[in-house]
C-alpha cells in the first residue's frame, strides 16, 4: 500500500508567554480548583504577530529544509484556522508569498474550530493517496491566536468561561505531508469520525469566543467514546489500552485530558484510579508537555499534542500513536499512525523546546498593555501601522528570523523579516 | 407524570446520584445533600461534575448522550433527565 503521512513537523509557540499561576491570582480565580487545570504557561500574540506571521514562522524552517526541487513539489498549501481576518480571502496566499512557493499549488483555507488542523491533515492524506499527482507534497498549516477578551454578556455563555482566558494560547504547526512519512506514518483507512449539531463554544463575533464549557466538556467526551468506537470498527481488534504506545488529544488543558482519559480507561476496562494515574502519566502526559507552555492553539492543538508526544516520548523501537482531534460544533476524529526511532531526531533538528525556552516572560502589566494594544489591529481594520517600539526588545531577541506584520494598508497585511 | 409509581422512582434516582456524588467527592456527606442544591455548591467543578453523571447512568444502566445534561443547572434537574430516560427505557 502507498505509505503516507507526516514527512516534517514544526511547531512556532510565539515571541511571547504568560505565566498562567500569575494571571488566575490577578483575576482572582479559585486557585483550589485552577491547580486541578494542570496549566502553566500561555503564549500571547503580540500586536504586530498574527495567524499569517504564526503560520510562516512554524513553516519556514521545513521549508529551509527542502531542496528547490522538493519546494515546488508542494501543490497545495492549506491553511486551518478560526482566526482568520478575512472572509474571503484565504490566509494560505499571504504564507505562498513569504514562503516562496510554487505557484502551481492550490490555496485555501478549512475552518471547523478546533477540528481545522486534523480536517486539513486528513485532506492532505487523501490528496496523496489518491496519486493523482505522484511524488506531490501538501503543507498543512494550523494556526490560531485568542488576542481579545471573552463576549461580553451575561447567561449561558458566558458562565465558568473566565477559565478560557488562562488556557487561551497562541501559536501554529506546520506539516508536510507526503508519499514519505519521516516523522509519523499514517494508519491508512484507520479513521473513526462522529460529528453533530451542538452549540458548546463558537466565534459568533469578531476577535471574540462565547461558549458554554460545561456543554463542550460533555460533547467533547461523548465524541471521544463514540469516535473511538468506530475507529475499533474499521479497525478490528484496536484495543484503547494496548494498540497505542501514546495517545495524543486535543487539550483545551490538561486537567480535561486527564478527566476524558479516565473516564475511557474506567468506562472500558473498570481500571482502578492509581492504575489509571499511572497509565497517565506514562502513555498521554508526554502529549501535554508542550500543551502546558503554550495553551490552547486550538486548530493546531491535537498537531502540537503530537509533536510533543515525538520530541518528549521515548522511541527505542517504531510506536504507534492514537489521535483524538475534537472541534466545537463539532466535528472529531481517533486516527493513529507509527513514530519510527530515527523520527524523534529529525524532528528535534527543529529545536521546537528550545524556541519555546527562548519565549519572553511576559509581566501582568504587560499582557494588560497586549491587550490593549492588539485593539489597533482589530478585525476589520483598514490602515494601520503596528507599533514596533512596544515591546521591541521581544522583537529581536530570539536569534533566529521571525515574520511580523509590518502595516494594514487598504486591508492588505504586509509582513517583514526580522532576524 | 405525578404518579406514585414516578415518585417512587425519582426517589430512588436521587439515591443513586447521592452514591455517585460521594464517590467522586469523598469529603461530602450523603444525608446533607439536598435536591435543590447544584454539584458546584458541594465542590464539584465541571469534570467531577460529568463523573458523577456517568457513574449514575453506568449504575442505572441507562445510556444517554452526555450533551442531553447540557444546561442542567442543579441536582433536581439532573434527576429529571435520568428519570425520563428511565420512563422511556422501561
Amino acid at each position: 500500500m502507498q505509505s503516507v503521512g507526516i514527512e516534517m513537523l514544526n511547531i512556532f509557540g510565539g515571541s511571547a508567554y504568560l505565566d498562567v499561576d500569575q494571571l488566575a491570582s490577578h483575576r482572582g480565580l479559585d486557585k483550589t480548583r485552577f491547580d486541578n487545570l494542570l496549566m502553566k504557561e500561555k503564549s500571547v500574540a503580540l500586536p504586530y504577530e498574527d495567524p499569517v506571521s504564526l503560520g510562516v514562522n512554524a513553516a519556514k524552517p521545513i521549508i529551509d529544509a527542502l531542496s528547490e526541487h522538493e519546494k515546488d513539489r508542494i501543490e497545495m498549501l492549506i491553511t486551518c484556522t478560526e482566526s482568520s481576518f478575512d472572509f474571503g480571502k484565504s490566509m494560505s496566499a499571504y504564507m505562498q508569498d513569504y514562503l516562496g512557493l510554487n505557484r502551481n499549488c492550490r490555496l485555501f483555507e478549512i475552518k471547523s474550530a478546533c477540528y481545522s488542523g486534523t480536517a486539513g491533515l486528513q485532506m492532505g492524506v487523501n490528496f496523496v493517496l489518491s496519486q493523482v499527482s505522484p511524488g506531490a507534497k501538501v503543507l498543512v498549516i494550523a494556526t490560531d491566536i485568542s488576542r481579545f477578551l471573552v463576549a461580553e454578556g451575561g447567561g449561558v455563555l458566558s458562565e465558568g468561561w473566565s477559565f478560557a482566558e488562562p488556557s487561551s494560547g497562541a501559536g501554529a504547526a506546520a506539516m508536510l505531508v507526503s508519499d514519505r512519512p519521516d516523522v509519523f506514518q499514517i494508519d491508512v483507512g484507520a479513521n473513526g469520525y462522529y460529528g453533530f449539531e451542538v452549540m458548546d463554544t463558537c466565534r459568533p463575533v469578531a476577535d471574540s469566543e462565547a461558549g458554554d464549557s460545561d456543554l463542550s466538556l460533555l460533547s467533547y467526551l461523548d465524541c471521544l467514546a463514540q469516535s473511538f468506537s468506530e475507529y475499533q470498527k474499521r479497525v478490528p481488534g484496536a484495543d484503547y489500552r494496548e494498540s497505542f504506545s501514546y495517545l495524543a488529544f486535543h487539550t483545551p488543558f490538561g486537567g480535561m485530558i486527564k478527566g476524558a482519559h479516565r473516564t475511557m480507561m474506567r468506562k472500558m476496562f473498570k481500571t482502578k484510579a492509581d492504575a489509571i494515574e499511572e497509565d497517565f502519566d506514562e502513555r498521554v502526559f508526554p502529549g501535554l508537555v508542550y500543551c502546558q507552555r503554550v495553551g490552547n492553539i486550538m486548530g493546531a492543538t491535537t498537531a502540537l499534542s503530537l509533536a510533543s508526544i515525538i520530541g518528549n516520548g521515548m522511541f527505542d523501537s517504531p510506536k504507534r500513536i492514537g489521535c483524538f482531534s475534537y472541534g466545537s460544533g463539532c466535528c472529531s476524529e481517533f486516527f493513529s499512525g507509527v513514530v519510527m526511532p530515527e523520527s524523534q531526531a529529525r524532528m528535534k533538528t527543529f529545536g521546537i523546546t528550545e524556541k519555546l525556552n527562548q519565549r519572553y516572560r511576559l509581566s501582568m502589566d504587560e499582557y494588560d498593555a497586549v491587550i490593549e494594544k492588539s485593539a489597533t489591529v482589530r478585525f476589520g481594520t483598514r490602515n494601520v501601522k503596528p507599533d514596533i517600539g512596544f515591546m521591541s526588545g521581544v522583537r529581536e531577541s530570539m536569534g533566529f528570523p521571525r515574520l511580523f506584520l509590518k502595516e494594514i494598508k487598504e486591508y492588505h497585511r504586509l509582513y517583514e523579516w526580522v532576524q | 407524570m405525578n404518579t406514585g409509581e414516578s415518585v417512587l422512582e425519582k426517589i430512588n434516582v436521587f439515591s443513586v446520584v447521592k452514591n455517585a456524588i460521594t464517590e467522586v467527592l469523598p469529603d461530602v456527606d450523603s444525608e446533607s445533600v439536598d435536591i435543590e442544591q447544584n454539584l458546584k455548591s458541594l465542590g464539584a467543578n465541571s469534570i467531577d461534575r460529568t463523573e458523577i453523571v456517568m457513574l449514575s447512568m453506568e449504575k442505572l444502566d441507562i445510556k444517554l448522550p452526555l450533551v442531553s445534561f447540557g444546561g442542567v443547572e442543579n441536582i433536581k434537574e439532573m434527576v429529571d433527565v435520568l428519570v425520563d430516560a428511565f420512563d422511556g427505557n422501561s
